[in-house]
């Protein structure tokens, strides 16, 4: 079957933002408990969730903190900011409005209940008591359209584009948690240094992998035990090793590419070069900025070799 | 007329099983399929396109859950007289092409192609195969006062609304599931099989399995919806003009991540005249560069051909019952609507002088701009009009007000009597009888607002199922 190149990106896209605003939604609901859990006196602050999404904290000049509303508006419903959930799911919807000649029509039902379903609600999820009902919805929402998906489309180069847009994206999402959050973590000193289990407890939840990391590791909550497990563990699929590996094999099942191949082994062996058992936060910092530049390179391959 | 009740007041025989449904129903409960048909529309993103600079310019399908009911004995006579005027309009587009016989033997005038803005020279002396130019039409049909069925006009370039016919079905069945159980309704699910068909049909000699598209102008169009759909039930690609090229091997070709790759049959949704800038407007970004050139060549079917326009154009329309004579030797099946036309003097007269009681249309528009109904116009709207006929008598037409036929419909929870037309879909993949498919019903629109006749989805217009229902013997 043929796979136009304007539609195999249209694709990619698609799942990018569909995945943006699942995975956003998950560190929101994470860091959410994470902050009601903590004391007050641990000045927990709400800016960090803002640079994990990408989304540039501004600010104001007399401000201390940007503040809960601020940063949740801005990541949740914010239409100016091309990452915000409501924004993300009407890129995801519009993608694949476009596309619906190759997707299951179930599929495109779904993205477009996402999508109205962000429009009626996201304005009143900024506020606590219909925050986490709402991310509960979108994360449940965009699973339910990959099972759509995994259940009844044709193995073909649309769903791979589908596919490698997750990845990319999901990939891009654990960097980002574990170099604005790790980082934190690890260069914070003093008493706040006794809630370090809490926080990574939190790091884990950002991307749903509490659970599997006890099951994997049967021990403790320990920072590089939690560094390890995102980054390399390859059986969890949030890893960015099984992103990598997944890619490898989305893009494998496509006509013989040798330049993205070339750029997934770089992110490999990107990956292998780091030891969480000697980083300290700078090295966490830096390793995450390398990954991410790697992904950015690995997304330019994949628009050039199909899109164009 | 009412479609559903006689002039009793009394439901006619096909549509009894869905009146006394309806009368059976609880004060709120018609009011509550309605809001919960209306909220399927939007779960399934069932929308069409609105131009307009605000926002949400895609806007929710308006349906409307009272369906227009046809009796099967009826709906059989009008089937066969669609399929008899488009194998005739075929052959007579054929004619105009080529040899041009009609004209030879003084049945239509010359000098009305000569400024027929629908006539493309860039067609002459060509083929298309099965001898076929309109393979798809959708023909709007109104009933007058006096019960008969009258064809308003015919669309033959880029006709649209199929889709939400078949949306409109869906609908419908799960609105009245008993209904579609207990009665004889014709299914119409098949259209899209049948479409295919004909565009396999008519692939370039040689080709036994035909790399199909659907060639859309893009997103922002307002039949994008339609044009995904029918890629969609088709399994065929849905292209823009920038993702096609013409090879120098004077082929077509689709860019996909493999490479270019060929393709056979092209079902066109964009205009003549953005087809191709090497032919047509330079300007048109929608087109594809070389694409009239791999038609003249025979590589590539383009589905309608170019310039099959030149009959629908409604002055042209004033002819077919002698086109339907002249090439089939057979008497129209189906009835034009007495059409005026204004390039003749004594016609253009007669058109002036009873501005008020005759709808005035221009002679190549489409969407329902531009018309003239002259007993609701003010004395300004008939002055311009009056006007534009003078400056151009050749782009008008004009009919008798037609007192169209009104279906009971939804308004604010409760029944009442709204105009209706009915566009059917006619597919002709070759001329000789028994190559037509012609859709079991069609999309009825209906005029939402009291008293209006203007059905355009573009102005406020609504749309109802239609069923062709077959009563048992004994039962008319």
């Amino acid at each position: 079957m043929a796979l136009l190149a304007r539609v195999a990106e249209r694709l990619y896209w698609g799942a990018r933002y569909c995945e943006r605003a699942e995975d956003t939604a998950r560190v929101i609901r994470a860091f959410n408990d994470q902050f009601v859990d903590f004391p007050v006196s641990a000045g927990m602050r709400w800016e960090p969730l803002a640079a994990i999404t990408g989304t540039p904290a501004q600010v104001p000049a007399d401000a201390t903190d940007l503040g809960e509303m601020a940063v949740l508006h801005s990541l949740i419903a914010d239409q100016t900011n091309p990452s915000s959930i409501a924004s993300s799911v009407e890129a995801a919807r519009e993608n694949l409005r476009t596309t619906r000649e190759v997707v299951p029509r179930e599929a495109w039902a779904a993205v477009n209940q996402l999508a109205r379903f962000a429009r009626a609600e996201s304005s009143h999820a900024v506020g606590r008591p219909g925050r986490d009902w709402f991310l509960g919805r979108i994360i449940e929402i965009s699973r339910r359209l990959d099972g759509v998906l995994e259940s009844t489309m044709s193995r073909d180069a649309a769903y791979r584009m589908w596919r490698i847009g997750r990845l990319v994206e999901r990939a891009d999402m654990t960097t980002r948690v574990l170099g604005v959050r790790a980082a934190s973590i690890l260069d914070t000193e003093g008493d706040r240094h006794r809630l370090e289990e809490l926080q990574w407890m939190g790091v884990l939840r950002s991307v749903s992998a509490l659970q599997m990391y006890q099951r994997a590791v049967r021990g403790p909550i320990e920072a590089e035990r939690v560094l390890r497990f995102l980054m390399l563990h390859e059986p969890f699929p949030r890893s960015v090793r099984s992103c990598v590996s997944d890619l490898r094999n989305e893009i494998g099942h496509l006509s013989a590419r040798a330049e993205l191949i070339g750029l997934l082994d770089a992110l490999d062996s990107a990956l292998s070069e780091c030891d969480p058992d000697v980083m300290d936060g700078a090295a966490i910092d830096a390793a995450m900025d390398t990954l991410q530049l790697a992904l950015g390179d690995l997304h330019r391959g994949i628009i050039n070799e199909f899109a164009s | 007329m009412d479609e559903l009740l006689g002039p009793d007041g009394q439901p006619r025989p096909a549509a009894a099983e869905l009146l006394r449904m309806l009368s059976s129903l609880k004060p709120d409960a018609l009011d509550e399929r309605q809001r919960a048909a209306e909220a399927e529309i939007l779960t399934m993103g069932i929308t069409f396109t609105v131009y307009s600079d605000g926002e949400d310019i895609d806007r929710a399908w308006p349906f409307d859950v009272v369906p227009r009911i046809i009796d099967g004995a009826e709906w059989d006579s009008v089937s066969a007289g669609l399929a008899q005027r488009l194998r005739a309009l075929n052959l007579f587009i054929d004619d105009i092409y080529n040899d041009r016989r009609i004209i030879a033997d003084g049945v239509f005038p010359e000098d009305l192609l000569n400024d027929s803005v629908n006539l493309r020279d860039q067609c002459r002396d060509m083929r298309p195969p099965n001898g076929v130019w309109a393979h798809i039409s959708g023909s709007d049909l109104v009933r007058h006062a006096d019960g008969d069925l009258y064809v308003l006009e015919d669309n033959l370039r880029v006709p649209s609304g199929v889709s939400y016919m078949l949306e409109n079905r869906a609908v419908a069945k799960r609105t009245f599931p008993g209904l579609f159980e207990r009665q004889s309704i014709r299914p119409v699910d098949s259209y899209t099989d049948e479409l295919n068909r004909l565009l396999r049909a008519v692939a370039p000699d040689g080709v036994t399995d035909p790399q199909i598209a659907v060639l859309t102008p893009g997103v922002f169009n307002s039949a994008y919806f339609e044009h995904s759909f029918l890629a969609q039930r088709m399994g065929a690609e849905l292209v823009e003009g920038i993702d096609l090229t013409v090879g120098d091997d004077g082929r077509v070709y689709m860019r996909t991540i493999d490479g270019l790759e060929r393709v056979d049959v092209i079902y066109r949704r964009v205009d003549d005249l953005f087809l191709d800038p090497e032919v047509f407007r330079p300007d048109s970004l929608i087109g594809v560069p070389g694409l009239m050139r791999a038609w003249r060549e025979g590589h590539v079917t383009i589905v309608n051909a170019p310039g099959a326009g030149v009959a629908d154009d409604k002055v042209v329309y004033a002819w077919v019952p002698d086109i339907i004579r002249y090439y089939l030797a057979e008497e129209p099946i189906i009835a034009n609507v007495p059409t005026w036309r204004c390039m003749y003097d004594d016609e253009r007269r007669h058109v002036l002088d009873n501005l008020r009681e005759l709808v005035v249309k221009p002679a190549n528009e489409s969407g329902g701009y531009g018309i003239l109904i002259g007993d609701r116009a003010t004395d300004e709207q008939l002055a311009a009009s009056r006007e534009a006929i003078e400056a151009d008598p050749r782009n008008w037409v004009a009919q008798p007000i037609l007192d169209l036929s009104t279906v009971p419909t939804v308004i604010d929870g409760t029944l009442a009597p709204r105009h209706v037309d009915l566009r059917p879909f006619i597919l002709t993949r070759g001329i000789g009888p028994g190559e037509s498919y012609v859709t079991p019903g069609g999309l009825t629109r209906v005029a939402l607002p009291e008293g209006s006749l203007v059905v355009n989805s573009s102005q406020g217009g609504g749309s109802k199922d239609t069923w062709i229902v077959d009563l048992p013997e004994g039962a008319r």
